[in-house]
């Protein structure tokens, strides 16, 4: 039988609850508290690893109910490949951030994830995009630092 | 009582706090009209700029946008057809037909005095049951207290829509985030691999940014590309001009309706970690089941507008209850003002309003006053609303993303909270990909600490666990937690067996 989506989450949960358990065991005992630090999270990774059980047996009892040459509901397209490759640039961002600075590193970034999401095919919005990434960057810079008095990273590289 | 209100109200008419509260409640009718972006995510953006302005001008905000969202949502509701946020989604079920039908400015502003009307019966709520309930929540002890946040997690993941499992799964996860770190009563580093980075745990704010922000920004991106149904479009610039006595008397001739959806939204607002959303579909829902023409609704009539919105807003009210009286926090909006606070090193819960009656009547005092600001800037700009739903989401997303970003790090000024927001991001995304309802987790992250320091308190004090039981209202508690689990099985399975039969082949 070919396990579900349900299942492959509920065995994944199940298995961070039975490794977090075990290691539950070799937490000190303090001498002033009746009960250990360990104590607390053992009923919370009970708890979960009995749900995720629970899911499990509820995807395979499900999978089992229904005939299994019914084909699944057409479901409406989506743009998965777009959401992961917007996840790079954000975590390519974080990368360039303590590197480059939050000025540099902001009109990178929203330049970038823009023309990912919607590629500019005129002259005139490119500029469009140019001048949102460097206004973000210029006017949450300015607010931020000189009115909110919040810091924001400086570059290793650029020290700027 | 009044006395400290006159104050409040004084306080926040300054214009140091009457700035940030119009620039609160401007945003968040913004946020509140643009469709794919939440109250939750317009109350994210606008945190990192609370981290700079004193306690009470940043909760005067954040109270701004609560409100305006609330509101917001019916503009585009009423004009588009679709909610700017999902506590406007019964609004469209009868404010779209009636403004399709030639009646435009009737259906805004059916909607706009609702939602004066239901904020301030819900703010009045909220200023006269708090105190009281603040002063029964004294009384409380560890086991009380235990009790009462299990019941909190009983109810939110009985609440969740799709698999009870799931609904309490999440919550187990939300819990067992908040084990990761040291241990707050000895300080013993628990399941950190030796890691540095996990040492601390998982600050609360990056964790809950990352999870919102990304799970929806994330969601709207995956639509890019899809074709959208097309609108059935209303003239270009359509005239909202009205005669307002008539619109408010058309809503004060309705007491009942008014009231019963004011006392729906407060309700909601009340139970912990579910918001509008709810508040709006119930509240329709219940309008149409006393309603002597049922079957006219959803042609536009305007029962359904003042139904929704009433109690969308009533329920911010009843939302403010439950985290200034418990210091639980009664939707992820509020969650979020929860963090905030906490950062301005304020202590919520029942002592509150009676160590901070300054805050907590400006906040009173805050929440009342933005509601004739929302109708003031919603009079000067609806049509402006309209055209800024125009703004794309390439321009949106990444702008939002670097606010998140500033909010995360600006925190403690280190990196680590920002790798944190981008982990809950994915891990935000993948739950809500997987069907994971994100509410009880979130209340579980937030309840979580408070649970373990007040069960072992308990057991420190005595060790008898029968206590949990045995003392009347921590016994009432639990048994409601009980009830609550078997209702949601009991409905879930109900639901089940209504599926199965209407997916049954039709021979």
């Amino acid at each position: 039988m070919r396990l579900g989506r349900d299942s492959f989450a509920g065995l994944i949960f199940l298995a961070v609850s039975l490794v977090l358990l075990v290691q539950s065991f070799g937490l000190p005992h303090l001498p002033l508290v009746p009960v250990g630090p360990g104590f607390y999270p053992r009923i919370v990774l009970i708890f979960m690893a009995v749900t995720s059980a629970a899911l499990i047996v509820q995807d395979l009892l499900a999978r089992r109910a229904e005939p299994a040459d019914v084909p699944a509901p057409a479901r409406p397209r989506r743009a998965y490949g777009l959401v992961a490759l917007s996840f790079v640039i954000v975590a390519l961002y974080l990368v360039l951030l303590p590197l480059l600075g939050y000025r540099i590193a902001t009109v990178l970034f929203v330049a970038a994830l823009q023309a990912t999401l919607e590629r500019p095919a005129t002259w005139r919005q490119w500029a469009v995009f140019a001048a949102v990434a460097i206004g973000t960057s210029a006017v949450t810079y300015l607010v931020f630092e000189r009115y909110l008095s919040v810091l924001l990273p400086r570059g290793n590289w650029t020290n700027w | 009582m009044f006395e400290l209100l006159g104050h409040g109200l004084l306080t926040v008419l300054q214009w140091n706090y009457l700035v940030p509260l119009f620039a609160g409640t401007l945003i968040g009718v913004i946020g509140g009209a643009l469709p794919g972006v939440t109250i939750t995510m317009t109350i994210i953006v606008i945190l990192p700029f609370t981290y700079g302005l004193d306690p009470l001008q940043g909760l005067a905000a954040m109270t701004g946008v609560y409100v305006g969202g609330s509101a917001g949502g019916l503009v585009t509701a009423c004009l588009l057809g679709i909610p700017g946020t999902p506590s406007a989604i019964a609004t469209t079920f009868d404010g779209f037909p009636m403004a399709r039908g030639g009646a435009p400015g009737r259906a805004i502003w059916l909607g706009v005095w609702s939602s004066f009307f239901g904020g301030l019966l819900g703010g009045l709520f909220l200023i006269l049951v708090t105190g009281p309930l603040a002063a029964i929540a004294l009384q409380f002890g560890p086991w009380e207290y235990f009790s009462l946040f299990v019941l909190a997690m009983a109810m939110v993941a009985g609440l969740a829509e799709s698999s009870f499992i799931k609904g309490l799964l999440s919550t187990a996860i939300g819990l067992v985030i908040t084990v990761i770190g040291t241990d707050p009563i000895g300080s013993v580093p628990r399941f950190t691999f030796g890691s540095e980075f996990i040492s601390g745990g998982f600050p609360f704010l990056p964790v809950l940014i990352g999870i919102f922000a990304f799970a929806q920004i994330m969601s709207d991106i995956e639509k890019i590309g899809v074709p959208k149904a097309p609108e059935a479009a209303l003239a270009a610039q359509p005239s909202l001009k009205v005669s307002h006595l008539k619109v408010i008397g058309e809503i004060i001739g309705r007491p009942f309706l008014l009231l019963w959806s004011t006392v729906v939204g407060i309700l909601i607002g009340v139970l912990p970690a579910i918001g509008g959303s709810a508040a709006n579909m119930l509240a329709y829902d219940q309008a149409k089941k006393f309603s002597r023409h049922p079957e006219r609704f959803g042609t536009g009539v305007p029962e359904g507008i003042i139904a929704s919105e009433s109690s969308n807003n009533a329920n911010v009210g009843g939302s403010l209850v439950t985290i200034m009286a418990f210091g639980i926090p009664g939707d992820a909006v509020t969650a979020v003002m929860l963090g905030a606070m906490t950062i301005h090193g304020i202590q919520s819960g029942p002592l509150f309003v009676s160590q901070q009656p300054a805050l907590a009547y400006g906040i009173y005092a805050a929440y009342i006053l933005a509601h004739p600001l929302m109708v003031l800037i919603l009079a000067a700009g609806a049509l402006f609303m309209l055209q800024i739903t125009q703004v794309r989401l390439a321009v949106l997303a990444p702008v939002v993303l670097v606010l998140c970003v500033i909010g995360a790090y600006a925190l403690n000024n280190t990196m680590q909270s920002v790798y944190v927001l981008l982990i809950f991001g994915v891990f935000g995304y993948a739950l809500v990909r997987g069907g994971f309802p994100l509410a009880p987790l979130i209340l579980g992250l937030i309840l979580g600490d408070q649970i373990e320091i007040n069960l072992i308190r308990a057991i420190m004090t005595d060790d008898n666990p029968l206590l949990f039981f045995t003392r009347p209202i921590s016994g009432g508690l639990l048994l409601c937690a009980a009830l609550s689990v078997a209702l949601a099985v009991w409905q879930h399975m109900r639901h089940q067996e209504r599926i199965a039969r209407e997916e049954a082949p039709d021979f």
